[in-house]
């Protein structure tokens, strides 16, 4: 059956209580955890991510299941090492002078070699998670 | 079998979107892909060490293929990345009175023979293989 709950604060059973509007700030927006290569088939993991896309070694797209109401989200990214063991850090929201904004609708994730026009191998575990 | 969705990008490249599976197919090829974009199984996109080269991968039709040529320049950019660090390396080492494991002419050689070998190499294992010598060399070295 549906319906609403309306509250300005929780408490549990022990009787700590906090705003609802922490829970709802607080929570993950989306998060989505790639487990795999192309070819050999992957594990997705996700919520509110609808997909990943795949545009270079080092450059991936996020695209949301549902829009955010801005493009103001935060983000934490992380990989593991690539197919050819290296490890690159990982970088989301860039704007590298507008091409890979963030939109309302997906953001791109970066390793730091695509800047030096660089290349490597894919990743083989990518993990992101999103707040608003 | 995971079924994903292909196009060329603006870089000449092959964009492989893979849906999460929250919204079908054809909802993330409308609203994530381009127009034009196909859907393919993931099991023809190339293969084994042609799958390493994902930056090499050109599509023609709905078929994903290799460009060797492409794959050469990209393992010669990933030879000089790595050789560009491990001088670096060295170049430490030698400053702080660290002797590296291979001579400068020796080091130098085995570069000039990786760079052969991506030269004449005619697969994509053979351009790991040209490779595989330099990250040994430079974990040796670590």
């Amino acid at each position: 059956m549906a319906g609403t709950i309306v509250s300005d604060t929780i408490q549990n059973g022990a009787g700590a209580s906090t705003s609802t509007t922490n829970v709802i700030n607080g929570c993950a927006k989306a998060w989505v955890t790639v487990n795999g290569t192309l070819s050999s088939g992957m594990t997705l993991a996700s919520y509110g991510v609808s997909s990943v896309t795949y545009i270079s070694s080092c450059l991936y797209q996020v695209s949301f299941s549902t829009a955010f109401t801005d493009a103001n989200y935060s983000s934490a990214v992380s990989s593991s090492w690539d197919s050819g063991g290296n490890s690159y850090p990982m970088i989301a929201n860039i704007a590298n002078n507008g091409t890979y904004a963030p939109s309302t609708t997906s953001t791109y994730i970066v390793s730091r070699i695509y800047n030096n026009g660089s290349t490597g191998f894919l990743v083989n575990y990518l993990y992101a998670i999103f707040f608003r | 079998m995971t079924q994903v969705i292909i196009h060329t990008n603006e870089n000449g490249g092959v964009s492989v979107t893979v849906p999460t599976g929250e919204l079908s197919i054809d909802a993330v090829k409308a609203k994530d892909t381009p127009a034009g974009s196909i859907i393919v199984d993931s099991s023809t996109l190339p293969q084994g060490s042609d799958a390493k080269f994902f930056d090499a991968w050109i599509l023609n039709g709905s078929t994903v293929s290799l460009d060797l040529t492409k794959a050469k320049a990209f393992a010669n950019t990933m030879l000089n990345g790595m050789a560009k660090a491990e001088v670096s390396h060295r170049t430490t080492n030698a400053g702080i009175g660290i002797e590296n494991k291979l001579s400068d002419a020796d080091w130098l050689a085995l570069l000039t023979t990786a760079r052969t070998a991506i030269s004449s190499a005619t697969t994509t294992q053979q351009l790991l293989d040209a490779i595989t010598p330099i990250q040994t060399a430079i974990a040796d070295n670590a």
